[in-house]
């Protein structure tokens, strides 16, 4: 009787256990199932939207909550580089994009913890009200503004930061895709050979 | 002793706390967020301070915006919810309590502010209201963006995020 009362004792802890840790694995690193994928750049159709399924309902409220629908706005993240390392303070890219068939858009650096980086630079976002949404443009992302003349600072970012594309009243004919997005290039990382 | 049971029994407590932790996230999460942003009180504008990298209420904050939010509670009846136009791009949205967002309006088809009536999905509608929007939830959050990249056009769009109005329709009246 007692080892029947122990066996279940113990099923319920080991599936409570498997249920937890099961349910924080997809949360933190379940998103690339819930997206779609333009080169480097992750977006979720579903964001904000009421006929998101549980689990993309989730992964959003926990990326970020309170997103606007997909009709209002489109939201993609930059995780990596183009050689699938995460984004490093450590490192300078430059970011290099065309005009979007859009109303406006801007790019945000956030930290590993999803908001902004510890820092004094006020440089943690650039927008089409500034850089124009009728010609090519440029930013440099680094922990130092150097000689860039539109600059998101790294600095405080860590290892692991996150660019965000935001993308306003999109026009009914835009359609993303990995030449119409932004292009992010590595210029060098430090420790990496001469 | 047969363990089939046993795991049979651990993978299905699995399956269950698993599936209720996926759907109780994004609850969960809205309801934090409600806590920080209706600290003050719920059916009443919350205008928050410029965007910078001590704005840690909500993740993923944009720092081109001049936000308002508002927690609305539905449970004394119907909420009035207003936006005052603003010069450049603004958007008026509203999300459920599971994070959904049920509702937006934007300057493109609202030119000269938005004036909504919200009330609880099933319930009977006020009279004379010009937008009604059902809830499906008794809590919930509005929010207003108003595009305001600068020092200058954020101290303006706070200006006008003054005369917002988030309203209980008992208190209006009342």
């Amino acid at each position: 009787m007692l080892r029947r009362i122990l066996a279940w004792l113990v099923a319920i802890v080991a599936g409570v256990i498997f249920g937890a840790a099961s349910a924080w694995a997809v949360l933190n690193f379940g998103g690339a199932n819930f997206t779609e994928h333009y080169g480097r750049w992750v977006y979720s159709r579903a964001a904000g939207s009421t006929a998101a399924g549980p689990y993309t309902r989730a992964i959003i409220a926990r990326e970020g909550l309170l997103a606007l629908s997909a009709r209002e706005a489109r939201y993609f993240s930059l995780y990596e580089d183009e050689r699938g390392r995460p984004l490093s303070e450590s490192c300078i890219y430059d970011l290099n994009g065309l005009p979007l068939d859009a109303r406006w858009w801007s790019v945000t650096l956030y930290a590993d913890d999803n908001f902004l980086a510890q820092n004094t630079d006020n440089a943690h976002s650039v927008d089409a009200s500034r850089l124009g949404n009728d010609r090519a443009w440029s930013v440099r992302i680094s922990p130092v503004r150097g000689a860039a003349a539109h600059w998101l600072s790294s600095r405080a970012a860590r290892r692991g930061f996150i660019v965000m594309l935001r993308v306003y009243n999109p026009q009914r004919d835009f359609l993303p895709s990995e030449q119409s997005l932004p292009v992010l290039t590595t210029v060098s990382c430090a420790g990496d050979p001469p | 002793m047969n363990w089939g049971k046993y795991v049979l029994g651990a993978l299905i407590i699995g399956a269950l706390v698993h599936f209720a932790l996926i759907v109780a996230t994004p609850r969960v999460l809205m309801h934090v967020a409600m806590d920080r942003i209706g600290a003050g009180g719920d059916n009443a504008w919350l205008i928050s301070d410029r965007v910078t990298a001590a704005s840690r209420q909500i993740v993923r904050p944009s720092p081109d915006f001049a936000y308002s939010a508002c927690v609305f509670d539905l449970s004394q009846g119907p909420v009035v919810i207003t936006a005052t136009p603003w010069d450049a791009y603004w958007s008026l949205s509203l999300y459920a309590a599971n994070s959904d967002n049920f509702f937006v309006i934007d300057d493109r088809e609202a030119h000269y502010g938005a004036e909504i009536t919200l009330v609880r999905r099933g319930t009977e509608h006020p009279e004379g209201a010009s937008m009604v929007i059902e809830s499906p939830d008794a809590r919930g959050i509005a929010l207003i963006r108003r595009l305001a990249p600068t020092p200058t056009a954020y101290d303006a769009a706070r200006q006008v995020a003054g005369e917002d109005v988030c309203a209980s329709v008992t208190h209006l009246v009342g």
